[in-house]
Formats: C-alpha cells, sequence, structure tokens
C-alpha cells in the first residue's frame, strides 16, 4: 500500500475523529471527576429542620448562654445566646466546641464496670438497675459496720440541686465527707468571712470600675466568668479606664493592661502592703468609710488589757516602699505613684487569685488585697467588689437522721476542714491525697467523683494516684471517659450538659444573683442516666430515712419542686437573675461582733491568737525546694486555648494552640533569652524539668515577656486519658508541682516550685 | 541477538550487558512508580509539601527539565527557521532530550496536583489570565508536537523502516517538520515564558514578583531567554555524557561549536538582562514594597547572598564568557565545566524562583519556613531521569539517533 | 471574575478587627472551625498542615524583659480585591480552573472545592497564608460527623480551602429577606460565624461600602484610593503590595501598625514616625 500525502491526512484526521466522537474517553474522564468529586468517605452532611434550642453552657464556672443551632435531631453548632446577660451573643472556644463532647470519642456510652487492673481500660458494660445495686450493695455494707463516713463524694461546685442532693444523700447516710474542688473562690469566701464576717461570694462590679489592679489574676485568661471578662475587658478599652496587672509574666492580661508590673513571684501580698502603707502615709485613703466602718485600722486596747497592732501600724512599720522594693522588685517609684493612682481613681478596684484562679491563695495575701479596697471604701458600691449572698432558692425540709448518720457525721471530715485546726474552710480536696497516704485519719473506703477530675486536676499526681488506690471503691459519675474515671471501678455516666436539665448556679465572679439553666437540647445519645435521677435512686433504694430523705420521683421532679416561680423564667427565658440587686451598704454589710469591716479579723484572732495571723500580711510562701539544687522557679500560666479543668480540651481547641506552647507530643515551657543562654538552651530545643516533686521532658520556648530565672509552664497538657485528640501530648503540670497549706485556712497556696532546667 | 534492530553501520554492546544495564536503571524507575502509585492513591500527604510550600521540588523540576528541555525548540528553531543546517547532526538528540523532559514534565504536573482526575479542568474551566492555564495549554500541545517530531525518528528503525506504510509515513512527516518544528518554537516562546510568569505574577510574594510590559512579567522573557541559552547546553552536556558512556564520538566538533557558540550569545545576552532585571528589582520594584535587597537574602543562610552570585556570576557570566570565546570553547574542559556551570546555574535560578520565593515570608511577623523532600518526592522526581536514560538508551541502540556515528566509528 | 454588579447596590463585605480589644482568645477560630466543618486531625501542631480559616497570630515587639509587648492579630481571608477592586486578587488571578472567584457583587472571593484541582498555585500566591490544603482526607472520629452543618460542604482530600466570609450566611440572608419581600440584607441579618463569637466584640461586619454600617465608620475607607482607611489607627496588612484586602485593623499602638506593612529602614512614612 501506497501512502501519499492526501491519504496520510485523511487517516490523521479520521482517527482523531473517530476517537473524539466515541464517547469512552469523555464518558469516563468525566465519570471519574464526578467520583472524585463524591468521594464516599468524604460525609455529606444531612440537610432538615433549623431550629434553636437556648440553653446554659457548663463547660466552665462562667455560666453562658447558649443557642444550639439543630438540624433536625443534630446539634450542628454552638453559639452564644444574644442578649443574655452574662456573654451577649460571644461565647469561649470551649463552649464554641461543646459538640465534640456531646457526639465525641471520649463518651461513656453506658455503665461501666472495671474488668482488668485499675486504669488498664478493660470494662464491661453493665444495666443501670446492677450498676445502682453494686454502689448500694457497698454502701450497706460500710452502714452496716457503722462505717458511713469512710463514703466520701468529690463535686466541682457545692451549689445547686445536683451537689445539694449527693449533700443530702451522705449527710442522711451519715457522711461528713462532701469535698468541692477548690479554687479562688474559696480563699474569697474566707476573706469575706473573717473581715466582713458574711458567708458570702465574691462578686465584682468590673464593668463599672475605672481602675482595676490586678494582682496576677489572668482577667482574660479564663479567670472568673470568661466571656464576662472578655466584655468587661472591651469596655474599658471603650471607657478608657485603667487596668494594670502585677505578674511575673507577660500573660496575655499583661499585655493588654495599660500597665504590666513585672513582679517577683509570690510576693503580690507584699506589693499590696507597700501601696497600703503610701495610701496610709499619705493620708490618701477613704477616711469615712475607715473611721465609720471599719475596725483595726488602728491599734487598740482588748477587755482584757492586751494591745493589739492595727493595720495601720503594722504597713507603716513593715511596708516602706523600700523594703517592699526589695521583696518584689518592684520599683519604690513606682509603688508609690501606683498607690497615688489606685487611691485617688474614682472607682478603683483589687483583685487577686492567680492566673485562671484554679488554686486558692493565702490568707495574708488575700486580706491584704482586699484591706486595699477598704482602704478606698470600694466595697459594695458601684465598681468595687461586693460580697454576694450565696444561693438560697433551695429550701428543702428538714432532714431525718439515724443514730448511724450522726454518729458518722460527727466524726468530722476527713480533710480537716471546719475542724478546730481548719475551721474556715468549707473543705481541703488539696489534703485530702496526703491524709490517705499518711493513714492517719480514718480512711476513705469509697468514693463518688461527680464533675470533678481529681486524678488529673490536683496538684502532686503521684501523691495522688497514690491515694486514690488506697480507696476500695471508686466510682464516677463522668460523661466522658477522663482520668478519674479511667480509674474508677464503675462508671455511672451522666447525660452531658446538652441532654439535661440542669440548674447552673452563681456564675463565678458576677456582682448579681443568677441562676443559669441546662435543658436537653438533644435527646440522650447513649444509655446514660441524669446523675440527680441516679442519687435519687439510690437513696430509695437504700430505703428507710436515706428513701425519705429525697423523696421525688425524679430529678426533673426535683428540681420543678425546687425551682417553684423560678422553674417558669427559667425555662422560657434560660436564666434568671436580679440585675436591679444591690449588696447592703454601710454598717449592714457587715455581720462581724463590731457590725463593721475588720481589717483585725478577729475570728481569726479567736483561732490562732497572733495579731500578725489576723492582719493582713505578707509572710512568704517559699516554694518547695533546695534552693542549690533548683535554681530556678516554675509557674503555671494559663490560658484559654487550653481546658484545664474537669472537661478536657476538645479537638476544635487543640488546634489552635500555639506551636510555641505544643509542639507533636511535647509541651513548651517558656523561658527568658538571657536564662537559656546561661543554661545552654536554644529557642525549641529539648530539656529536662525537674522539681522535687518529679522531672519531665520540655522544649524550650524563648519569650522575653517572662522574668529570667523564671520558667513558665502551661497547664491543660499532659492528659493520660480522653481520646488520641488530646491524650498524651505534653506533660501535666501538677506532675511537677505540690500543694503547700496556707497555715491559717488549710487551703494551697502554692504559685509555683524551684526547678532545674537542663539540656536533654 | 537483537542485530536486526540495530541500526546498519553502528556497533552496540552485547544485548546481556544492554539488559543488565536497563535492569538497573530499570529497578530505580519502578521505585519512582512505586512512590507515583503512593502518591496518587494516599494522596500529596506523602510529600513533605505543606501549606507554606504548596509549590516544591516537583515544581522546581517541572520548570528545571522544562528549562533544560528547551534544546529541542532552539535548536529546532535555529535548525528549520534560522537554516544553521549543521544542526540536523544534533537536532535528532535534541528531540529526544526534549521529548523526555516534556513527557516528564507533565508526568510530574499529573503527580503534583491533588486532585488528578481533575487535572482536565485546567482547559475545561480555563482561567485565561492564569499563567498556569498558559503553561498547561502550551505544554500540552508543545508535548504532541515533539512527539510528532520524535515519531519519525522511530520509524527509522531498521524494521520499522521496512514496512512500506511506516516508510511513506516517515517520509511524509519529515517533508512537513519545518512546519511543526516552527510551530514548536513558537509554542514553547510562550510556556517557557508562562512559566517564568508563574512567580513574575505573584504581585503577593516581592521575592518573585517582577514588573513587565502588558500582562508579561520581565520573568517570562528571562525564562525564554534562560531556556534558549541553557537547552542546547544541556543537549551539549548529554551528548557529551553519552559519548563518555559509549566510548565514541558521535557528533562532529564543529556541530557541537556552532551549538556552543549561540548557546554562549545567547548566555551572555540574557545574564546582561538578567543583571539588568535583578538591579531594577532590588533598586525600584522591591523598595516600593518596602523590601530592601539584603532582606531577600538574610532570612536564613541557605539563602543567603551567595546564592545570587553563584546564580549570576558564577554560573551565568563565567560560562557566558567561556563559551563566546572560540578558545573557551575548543578547549573540552573548559567546554565541559561551561555547558555543567550553565545547567546549575538554571537548575538554581528555577530552584530560586520557586522555593525561594516561598521560603521567604512576607508578614512581617511569620519566619522563614525550610523543607526537606519526602522520599516520595525524591523517587517520583529521579523516575524521569531513570525513564530519560532508558529511552536515550534505547532510542540510541536500536534508532539512527547520531547521523554521523557511522562516519565518525567506521565498523572495520 | 464577575461582571454583574457593578451597579450603585454593588456591596463590599468587609471586616474591621479592633486588635486593642481583641484578646486572642481564639474563640473566632472555633467559632469558624465549627460552622464551616474544618476538619481536624491528631497532631495540630505543625502550623504549616493545619487548617485554620481564621488564624490568630502572635506578633511580639521584639523588646527584652520587662519592655516585651505582645500583640494578637486574627487573620482570615483578606478577600483582595486587587487594584482598582477589579478582582485581580493574587490568587483569583492565577487559579487556571477558575475554582476561586472574586464577586464584584460583594466582593467575595469564592472557593469552589468540586472543581478546585489542588494545583496550589493560589496558595504560592496568597501573601496572607490564608489559603490551606487538604492534605489529608477529613475523618471525624466514629458519630462526630453528627455536628457537620449542610450549609458547608466538606471538603475533599486535594483540594484547597479559606475563608469564604461565611457565604452561606449572605444566602440564608437574603432566602429570608427575599420571603419577606425586601431586596435589601440588613447589617445585623449577614454577619459572620467569626463576628458572632468573638466575646470581646474586637470584630466588626458589613459592608464597607455603606456608610451606616459601622464597618465603614470604623475605618473611613477612601474609595478613591483602594479603600485605604482613613481612621489614623486603622490599617491593612502589606497595604504596599496592592492586594487590596476587605479586612482592616485598628491598633492604638505604633509597633503594631508597624507591623503590618515592610518599610526600609529610611522611610519617614511608618506608623509612629
Ligand atoms: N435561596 C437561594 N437558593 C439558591 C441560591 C441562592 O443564592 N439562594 N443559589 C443557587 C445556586 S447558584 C446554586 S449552585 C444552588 C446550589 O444549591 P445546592 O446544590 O443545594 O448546593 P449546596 O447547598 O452548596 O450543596 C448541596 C449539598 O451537597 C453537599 N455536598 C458538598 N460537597 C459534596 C460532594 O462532594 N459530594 C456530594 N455528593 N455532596 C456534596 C452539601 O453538603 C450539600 O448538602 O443553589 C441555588 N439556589
Ligand atoms: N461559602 C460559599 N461560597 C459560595 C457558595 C457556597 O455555597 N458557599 N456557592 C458558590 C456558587 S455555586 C455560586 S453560583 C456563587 C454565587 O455567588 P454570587 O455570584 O455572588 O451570586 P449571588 O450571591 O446569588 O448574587 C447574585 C446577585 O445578582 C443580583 N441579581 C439578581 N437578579 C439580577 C438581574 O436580573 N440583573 C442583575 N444585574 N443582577 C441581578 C442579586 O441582587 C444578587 O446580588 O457563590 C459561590 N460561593
Ligand atoms: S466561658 Fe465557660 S461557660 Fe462560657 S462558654 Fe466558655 S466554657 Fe462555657
Ligand atoms: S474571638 Fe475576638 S478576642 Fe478572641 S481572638 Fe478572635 S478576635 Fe480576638
Ligand atoms: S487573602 Fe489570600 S486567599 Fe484571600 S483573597 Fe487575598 S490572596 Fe486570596
Ligand atoms: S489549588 Fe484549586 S483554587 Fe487553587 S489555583 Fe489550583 S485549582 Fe485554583
Ligand atoms: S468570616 Fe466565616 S469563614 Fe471567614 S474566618 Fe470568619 S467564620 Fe471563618
Ligand atoms: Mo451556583
Amino acid at each position: 500500500m501506497k501512502i501519499d500525502r492526501r491519504s496520510f491526512l485523511s487517516f490523521v484526521i479520521g482517527g482523531a475523529a473517530g476517537t473524539a466522537l466515541s464517547p469512552l474517553p469523555y464518558k469516563l474522564t468525566d465519570d471519574l471527576s464526578i467520583w472524585s468529586q463524591n468521594w464516599p468517605w468524604t460525609p455529606v452532611p444531612p440537610d432538615g429542620e433549623v431550629s434553636y434550642v437556648d440553653s446554659t453552657c457548663t463547660l466552665c464556672p462562667g455560666g453562658c448562654g447558649i443557642s444550639v443551632r439543630k438540624v433536625d435531631q443534630r446539634a450542628v453548632k454552638v453559639e452564644g445566646m444574644k442578649g443574655h446577660p452574662i456573654n451577649d451573643g460571644g461565647l469561649c472556644l470551649l463552649g464554641l466546641s461543646g459538640l465534640q463532647l456531646l457526639y465525641g470519642p471520649t463518651r461513656v456510652r453506658q455503665p461501666l464496670q472495671r474488668m482488668g487492673r485499675r486504669g488498664e481500660g478493660r470494662w464491661r458494660a453493665i444495666s443501670w438497675p446492677e450498676a445502682i445495686s453494686q454502689v448500694v450493695a457497698k454502701m450497706r455494707e460500710l452502714r452496716s459496720a457503722d462505717n458511713p463516713h469512710t463514703v466520701g463524694c468529690i463535686l466541682e461546685s457545692d451549689r445547686g440541686t445536683v451537689p445539694l442532693l449527693f449533700d443530702r444523700f451522705l449527710t442522711a447516710y451519715g457522711s461528713p465527707n462532701l469535698i468541692r474542688t477548690p479554687s479562688y473562690q474559696d480563699s474569697y469566701e474566707l476573706t469575706l468571712h473573717v473581715m466582713h464576717g458574711v458567708q458570702a461570694m465574691a462578686g465584682f462590679d468590673l464593668e463599672n470600675a475605672t481602675f482595676v489592679f490586678s494582682f496576677g489574676s489572668g482577667l482574660i485568661d479564663g479567670w472568673g466568668s470568661p466571656v464576662r471578662m472578655f466584655r468587661a475587658h472591651a469596655a474599658w478599652r471603650q471607657n478608657n479606664a485603667k487596668v494594670i496587672q502585677v505578674e511575673p509574666r507577660l500573660s496575655n492580661t499583661a499585655a493588654k493592661a495599660d500597665h504590666w508590673i513585672a513582679i517577683r513571684p509570690g510576693t503580690e501580698a507584699a506589693l499590696a502592703l507597700g501601696m497600703a502603707h503610701v495610701i496610709v502615709k499619705e493620708s490618701l485613703y477613704r477616711k469615712e468609710f475607715v473611721e465609720n466602718n471599719a475596725t483595726g485600722f488602728s491599734g487598740w486596747t482588748d477587755g482584757k488589757g492586751q494591745s493589739h497592732m492595727g493595720f495601720k501600724e503594722l504597713v507603716l512599720a513593715e511596708y516602706g516602699p523600700d523594703k517592699v522594693a526589695q521583696i518584689t522588685g518592684v520599683g519604690a517609684d513606682a509603688i508609690e505613684s501606683l498607690a497615688r493612682e489606685f487611691a485617688r481613681a474614682e472607682r478603683p478596684l483589687a483583685l487577686c487569685g492567680r492566673g485562671r484562679g484554679m488554686t486558692p491563695g493565702s490568707t495574708g495575701e488575700f486580706m491584704a488585697v482586699h484591706a486595699l479596697n477598704a482602704l478606698v471604701g470600694n466595697i459594695n458600691r458601684p465598681g468595687g467588689i461586693w460580697a454576694l449572698p450565696e444561693p438560697d432558692y433551695v429550701g428543702w425540709a428538714e432532714l431525718e437522721m439515724d443514730d448511724v448518720a450522726s454518729r458518722g457525721i460527727q466524726r468530722g471530715s476527713i480533710d480537716g476542714s471546719g475542724n478546730s485546726r481548719y475551721l474556715f474552710a468549707r473543705s481541703l480536696l488539696n489534703r485530702l491525697p496526703e491524709i490517705l497516704n499518711a493513714g492517719k485519719e480514718y480512711g476513705l473506703q469509697m468514693l463518688m467523683v461527680h464533675g470533678a477530675n481529681p486524678c488529673y486536676t490536683l496538684p502532686d499526681s503521684k501523691t495522688v494516684n497514690a491515694a486514690f488506690g488506697k480507696i476500695p471503691f471508686v466510682v464516677s459519675f463522668s460523661s466522658y471517659m477522663d482520668e478519674t474515671a479511667k480509674n474508677s471501678d464503675l462508671i455511672l455516666p451522666n447525660h452531658t450538659y446538652l441532654e439535661r436539665y440542669e440548674d447552673v448556679p452563681a456564675p463565678a465572679g458576677l456582682s448579681k444573683p443568677f441562676i443559669g439553666f441546662t435543658r436537653p437540647v438533644v435527646p440522650p445519645q447513649f444509655n446514660t442516666r441524669h446523675t440527680g435521677d441516679v442519687v435519687i435512686q439510690l437513696a430509695k433504694t437504700m430505703g428507710g430515712h436515706i428513701g425519705r430523705a429525697l423523696p421525688w420521683g425524679s430529678y426533673e421532679e426535683c428540681l420543678k419542686d425546687t425551682l417553684k416561680d423560678k422553674w417558669r423564667a427559667l425555662t422560657e427565658e434560660g436564666f434568671w437573675h436580679q440585675p436591679d440587686f444591690r449588696p447592703p451598704a454601710g454598717a449592714k454589710a457587715f455581720e462581724t461582733a463590731s457590725q463593721k469591716f475588720e481589717f483585725f479579723a478577729t475570728a481569726i484572732h479567736a483561732e490562732t491568737k497572733k495579731d500578725l495571723d489576723a492582719l493582713p500580711h505578707y509572710r512568704p510562701v517559699e516554694p518547695e525546694g533546695d534552693k542549690s539544687a533548683y535554681p530556678l522557679v516554675l509557674i503555671p500560666c494559663d490560658s484559654m486555648r487550653l481546658a484545664a479543668g474537669f472537661i478536657g480540651t476538645p479537638p476544635f481547641m487543640i488546634k489552635t494552640v500555639e506551636d510555641t506552647v505544643l509542639k507533636g507530643e511535647q509541651v513548651l515551657v517558656e523561658v527568658n533569652p538571657e536564662t537559656a543562654k546561661r543554661l545552654g538552651l536554644a529557642e525549641g530545643k529539648t530539656a529536662v524539668l525537674a522539681t522535687p516533686k518529679g522531672q519531665i521532658t520540655v522544649k524550650v520556648h524563648l519569650f522575653d515577656g517572662i522574668m529570667p530565672d523564671v520558667v513558665a509552664m502551661p497547664r491543660g497538657l499532659g492528659h493520660s486519658a480522653y481520646d488520641k485528640y488530646l491524650a498524651k501530648k505534653g506533660a501535666n503540670f501538677n506532675e511537677v508541682v505540690g500543694p503547700v497549706a496556707d497555715p491559717i485556712s488549710g487551703l494551697d497556696t502554692a504559685w509555683g516550685i524551684r526547678a532545674r532546667l537542663q539540656r536533654a | 541477538m537483537d542485530a536486526a534492530l540495530i541500526p546498519k553501520g553502528v556497533k552496540r554492546c552485547p544485548l546481556n550487558q544492554f539488559a543488565i544495564g536497563i535492569a538497573i536503571v530499570g529497578a530505580v524507575a519502578l521505585w519512582g512508580v512505586f512512590a507515583m502509585l503512593l502518591v496518587w492513591i494516599k494522596g500529596l500527604n506523602q510529600t513533605n509539601m505543606n501549606d507554606a510550600y504548596g509549590f516544591a521540588l516537583w515544581i522546581w523540576a517541572d520548570l528545571t527539565v522544562i528549562a533544560l528541555g528547551g534544546g529541542a525548540f532552539f535548536t529546532g528553531f535555529l535548525k528549520y527557521i534560522v537554516g544553521k543546517d549543521e544542526l540536523k547532526n544534533i537536532i535528532n538528540y535534541a528531540v529526544l532530550i526534549g521529548f523526555i523532559c516534556y513527557s516528564s514534565a507533565l508526568l510530574i504536573l499529573g503527580i503534583d496536583i491533588g486532585q488528578p482526575l481533575r487535572g482536565w479542568f485546567i482547559f475545561w474551566h480555563a482561567n485565561v489570565h492564569s499563567m498556569l492555564t498558559e503553561v498547561a495549554f502550551c505544554l500540552t500541545v508543545y508535548f504532541g508536537v515533539l512527539t510528532i517530531e520524535f515519531i519519525p525518528l522511530i520509524l527509522e528503525n531498521r524494521q520499522i523502516d521496512r514496512v512500506p506504510f511506516f516508510h511513506n509515513l516517515s517520509h511524509n512527516m519529515h517533508e512537513i517538520m519545518a512546519v511543526f518544528a516552527a510551530t514548536g518554537a513558537f509554542l514553547s516562546f510562550f510556556h517557557q515564558g508562562s512559566l517564568g510568569g508563574v512567580p513574575g505574577v505573584l504581585f503577593g510574594r516581592p521575592f518573585g514578583f517582577r514588573e513587565g510590559i502588558f500582562i508579561w512579567p520581565w520573568t517570562f522573557f528571562l525564562f525564554t531567554w534562560s531556556a534558549a541559552a541553557v537547552g542546547p547546553c544541556f543537549t551539549i552536556l548529554i551528548t557529551k555524557i553519552t559519548e563518555a558512556v559509549t566510548g565514541k564520538k558521535l557528533v562532529k566538533p564543529n556541530v557541537i561549536d556552532l551549538l556552543a557558540k549561540i548557546s554562549g550569545w545567547m548566555l551572555l545576552t540574557y545574564i546582561t538582562a538578567k543583571i539588568i532585571d535583578t538591579w531594577y528589582w532590588a533598586a525600584v520594584t522591591a523598595p516600593s514594597k518596602g523590601f530592601s535587597l539584603m532582606d531577600f537574602y538574610s532570612g536564613h543562610p541557605l539563602y543567603g547572598i551567595w546564592i545570587l552570585i553563584a546564580e549570576i556570576l558564577v554560573c551565568g557570566v563565567l560560562p557566558a564568557l567561556i563559551l563566546v570565546s572560540a578558545k573557551g570553547r575548543q578547549n573540552p574542559g573548559a567546554l565541559l565545566a561551561a555547558v555543567i556551570l550553565a545547567v546549575i546555574g538554571v537548575c538554581l535560578n528555577r530552584w530560586v524562583m520557586v522555593l525561594q520565593v516561598l521560603a521567604m515570608p512576607v508578614l512581617t511577623f511569620e519566619n522563614w519556613v525550610m523543607y526537606f523532600p519526602s522520599w516520595q518526592e525524591v523517587a517520583t522526581t529521579i523516575l524521569p531521569v531513570a525513564y530519560g536514560i532508558i529511552l536515550i538508551a534505547l532510542s540510541y541502540r536500536y534508532l539512527p539517533i547520531f547521523p554521523q556515528e557511522q562516519e565518525l566509528n567506521p565498523v572495520e | 471574575m464577575k461582571e454583574e454588579g457593578k451597579g450603585n447596590n454593588a456591596k463590599k463585605f468587609g471586616m474591621v478587627i479592633d486588635l486593642d480589644k481583641c484578646t486572642g482568645c481564639g474563640s473566632c477560630m472555633v467559632a469558624c472551625m465549627a460552622e464551616n466543618n474544618v476538619p481536624f486531625k491528631t497532631d495540630e501542631s505543625n502550623k504549616l498542615d493545619s487548617i485554620t480559616w481564621m488564624r490568630v497570630y502572635r506578633l511580639r515587639n521584639g523588646k527584652p524583659f520587662p519592655s516585651a509587648d505582645i500583640c494578637y492579630l486574627p487573620r482570615p481571608c483578606m478577600h483582595c480585591g486587587g487594584v482598582g477592586d477589579q478582582g485581580h486578587s493574587p490568587c483569583v488571578s492565577v487559579c487556571p480552573a477558575t475554582a476561586t472567584d472574586y464577586s464584584t457583587e460583594t466582593g467575595i472571593v469564592s472557593q469552589i472545592y468540586t472543581r478546585c484541582f489542588g494545583c496550589r498555585y493560589c496558595m504560592a500566591a496568597c501573601p496572607y497564608h490564608a489559603r490551606y490544603f487538604n492534605w489529608w482526607d477529613p475523618v471525624w472520629p466514629d458519630g462526630m460527623e453528627k455536628y457537620l452543618s449542610p450549609n458547608v460542604s466538606a471538603r475533599m482530600r486535594g483540594v484547597v480551602e479559606k475563608c469564604s466570609f461565611c457565604f452561606h450566611r449572605y444566602q440564608l440572608a437574603k432566602d429570608r429577606a427575599f420571603v419577606e419581600g425586601r431586596r435589601e440584607v440588613k447589617e445585623e441579618e449577614y454577619q459572620t460565624a467569626c463576628t458572632q463569637a468573638c466575646p470581646a466584640g474586637a470584630i466588626t461586619f458589613g459592608d464597607l461600602n455603606n456608610p451606616d454600617h459601622r464597618v465603614n465608620q470604623l475605618v473611613k475607607p477612601d474609595r478613591r484610593h483602594g479603600g485605604r482607611p482613613g481612621n489614623p489607627h486603622a490599617f491593612r496588612l502589606l497595604e504596599r503590595l496592592q492586594t487590596n484586602p476587605k479586612v482592616y485593623y485598628i491598633s492604638g499602638r505604633d509597633w503594631v501598625r508597624q507591623a503590618g506593612d515592610h518599610y526600609l529602614k529610611s522611610e519617614a512614612n511608618r506608623p509612629g514616625h
């Protein structure tokens, strides 16, 4: 065959046309791309009817209102409730991540009984009746041996119907050991108790303050009700209010403050007293308040002829600016000008509670800061600190007790709170581990944990784990497989806050009475049960006077019955509040023996018999450890991006954590470049961080915002439970720190610990 | 055994020796194919690219092989359009190298995209403003042209040529080859240019961005020019390597010399333009955006000013001077050094125009980011090299690639 | 680059972020993830492959203790208009498949996931690192896909995604307006998820062309000069590149405003000079 140009061209063109006309290649190409647009393994969210359900976020003590968007029966987004008094539409990132908890892999899906060793993670699914009968059997056994006091219960809070159901159940059963998780609020309550003579919560009228002086409180790092604090911060910016942050580290709060005063860690009380010195010396205090509504300002002689030192004499003698400058590292000039500015401000407000406020603090320090408010008379006044009555809407009938119960209660609490040693403390969870390990007190045979994760959040993890090992029967009510649940013997999972009714009283730091309310946004996703119902059922099954103590048929019935007229407001608006509340002013504000504010707390003096204890004072809380072996000081740092309480950080939040905080599986600690240079450490280098409590491997992040010789470590990492998005990332600060009990209150005052950092 | 396939009048090594060689290179190619399949099946997470390095080793390899493959279009341009007839003695090899380079580039592009099955959207939903659209169109069409230029060569195989159909086809194709060569040269001017446009239009990336005329940034012209200059150098280099491997002279020195001389002048003019461009960029463009020259070269030791000196002086001016001087290019050592430097120069240029553009942060609060390719990226980048070696080996063995081979190596 | 909507009612949606109010809390990041079905992986500490349409940067002033200062800067997509707001955005102009487009109607830079073929040229073009590639298949732990919103499709592996200014919310708002017989969407009807969630009220969103909208009042954009802010405390990131972003920042701190762009040491036009 001979090919000429003509047949060549027709061959080429014909071939091309033939291929082009055949649909096969085109169809295939098109189909493949369509397939790539519809990969069956990429989910397609189903559409449906959209609705919103208003409720309350309970993931921290902030009490924010939420509006949950639903598509048919699925919750698809948590948003802030518009017009809500606390957050008005805004929401923190934990609240926004709520659905990852609801639908997350860490949910406990049914009652579980431990199979293998504790913490091994082998479980047997059991039925609710079986679970409840196991608990009841154990409780009956202890009670019949006359040991009801050996049942303990750890709760997040002791307010609201569910904690009070636990309280009532335990009391009728015969145990005095209802223990709440401590925070700076405990220290404030104690301060108000001894200086005001009231049982009250500290409220802060922050929005109206014109000069905010924070002694290390992470005002925008999670302190108080976080979203409310952000809004207050924005209001300060808008109104040109001044904010001073005193802290050894440039936290977000410090960076956003008008002035950041870098101070040696743990010396805040000295600074407060130094300022008091200047205010007193220069007569800048509000005489009207100090003279008419306060006692203990000047020294006096009591009925027995014994003379006592007054606040004035103490600060004038002991806290001159030069001396305070030496203690704190803050210049004497700065102390003087800060004091003057504070005293002259229209509505100054001093506050404390370090970082997010997860640890209480020393009594002397809280009293010292509070005394500043007293000097400027800004107590129970606009822009000041308010003593807020505790919620009193739960008014249940008097309890019946039997002999066993009365005997049990009389044994006194195991942690020493409320007894003669630590009269003022409501509970002292921080002391519990050591007491259990020492075996001196009576010990616990059974522990219930609800809304708390002590195995993670308590300082000195090693001691805590050993103590838990000494309790034969641990019951967790957690909705999530957290560290405590993982190390328990039985899990009776609660509904999450998005699946249940519950009152959420008294968000942290609010200046007005407030009750939030959660309601089921979606039906329970798993075979969980409301803890309120479980407690009622436990009581019923125990029977007798214990059953009669909790007479309701269900938790919902109990709640309606308890809230009475508030039920409607709560179900309709999602919250109940008293916007026009004003705290009692003048003499009515104080219920001390003198009916006045006490610079000299006679209640403390009655206990310890020492003048100095009764006065605001600075007594160095030396961090544990030997200075030569541990030349540095380790402090924790809190950030909104990490949940550090009983709720684990959900995946969305972990995503926002910077790579200067967490890199791969390692946590980074902040070190001043100067210190790092001396230690031969560079950015991102691995190092060993050792304290008297333990040692961990970390990476180094150089930060000019941290004081030389101080190391800061983020709180909220180092989980061993939960899911792969959270577990095994970084280290838990509590592994390397221990509690230091305040000599007066027994509360934990540790603000840090001595440490050593070495190249790994 | 395969003697019947081997062109007349030339000597080739024994088949088993050849087969062993091919097997070794083939193993490397298989490794590359394995990596390629991994990337296609598991996705681009098999690479060490990231959101800062959306472009990395592969795009560099793409730009580079296309620049090096530029020998094909430029030699074609010189032979068919300018009429430098001596170049017929090297044009086959230039076309083969070009074919290898362009097919490799397309293969790499096919691996480099996140949704290979939708790769054709670039044609279907084409955005005419995008340099990449221009690249895709020209590249694909030019690859077609190269294929057409390569086919007659295949048809010249002794056995194929016996078939009258193929013989005539080959003859006909040869006759119209000038048309394709011209088309190819035209297309190449554009896609080489549009590859230059890829970084040049990035007005959000001051390191890459260049001003220009109309829609074309200066890099558009610089890339074309440098490809035209260095492509022939690469052809010379590969020819020299082939000569070394086969132990034979394959192309007469006058042919090499002519190509080297043209290349030298191209390189000299290119590097002059490049110097002017760099000066204008450093003195006018960058400062208008708040950058000084040293801001670009003091962020990371890898991207110090040395890289600019290396690219322009050591790998640009120096080889250009060698190649334009008759003495220089007639000294075998100097010639070899010059073509190697020129090739390195264009590799460096494409590297900085892709990688340094991305390494350098634009936001003042971001840091320089470094990148190291994963083995999958390396393997898939070596794959074309292995494939190229195999194709060259096969072509050399079975096709009359070098018209002067018989004359230069008479078989007694 | 759509040509419709050149008329008077063309909108130019934009954002103003007050960096003095921003606390760096990260709510905007999470609000965005939750609103837009952004996936997550086991390890998100490599920020170079972590998808965050909104990313909060932490800026440092570079001074030693105790003069150190930090500032947070949230960075969504800037929805760059390019010179003269003609839609010559760095990314739109380079996308070979028109998978990302500029709407002259809204000023929003869209991203069509099903058309994107993953060449990542747009990422190389964007100086703000606002674009993210899906290096992995998105995987939600068993059961968690329940919270995915039908308003925004989940993206498959191999495509690029970025902040959309919550475009679906605009569509929903327009639907609502249409049902109620209105042509215009009110300022409060179209707000992005990040704006809504920001507890500090640091983000303001609206139509920059509309003098009644707060964004316009806050920055007073100069339409004749490419939208340059009239407020001396307002600035845009990399203004000098002429990307013409629609996200403005406000700060009273000189060093923060200076961090927004590059300046030669010799230049006198630096903020605070
Ligand atoms: N009211 C109102 N109506 C409109 C418009 C408007 O502006 N307002 N716009 C109109 C226009 S222009 C359009 S294009 C249409 C769009 O309308 P639709 O086609 O409804 O588009 P979407 O709602 O974006 O996506 C539809 C569904 O596809 C899912 N999906 C996303 N990606 C994939 C995938 O890869 N595979 C599969 N199988 N599913 C996927 C999404 O999750 C969603 O459930 O709406 C039109 N209707
Ligand atoms: N996040 C996100 N982004 C998306 C999408 C998504 O689902 N999510 N969808 C994408 C898709 S599929 C599309 S099509 C685009 C749509 O994005 P756009 O192109 O912005 O479309 P619309 O928002 O519907 O705007 C159309 C405009 O045309 C105006 N108009 C109506 N009738 C007329 C008329 O007769 N003449 C003129 N001149 N104007 C008229 C309307 O007022 C309206 O403002 O968005 C894309 N972007
Ligand atoms: S601040 Fe607390 S209560 Fe408010 S949204 Fe966040 S976690 Fe929930
Ligand atoms: S939510 Fe608001 S305050 Fe928080 S980081 Fe984002 S912009 Fe800043
Ligand atoms: S910020 Fe980046 S992604 Fe967004 S429009 Fe500008 S260039 Fe495009
Ligand atoms: S990655 Fe997608 S959106 Fe980006 S340029 Fe390529 S095709 Fe366009
Ligand atoms: S505007 Fe919408 S998409 Fe953009 S960052 Fe905010 S929430 Fe995300
Ligand atoms: Mo559409």
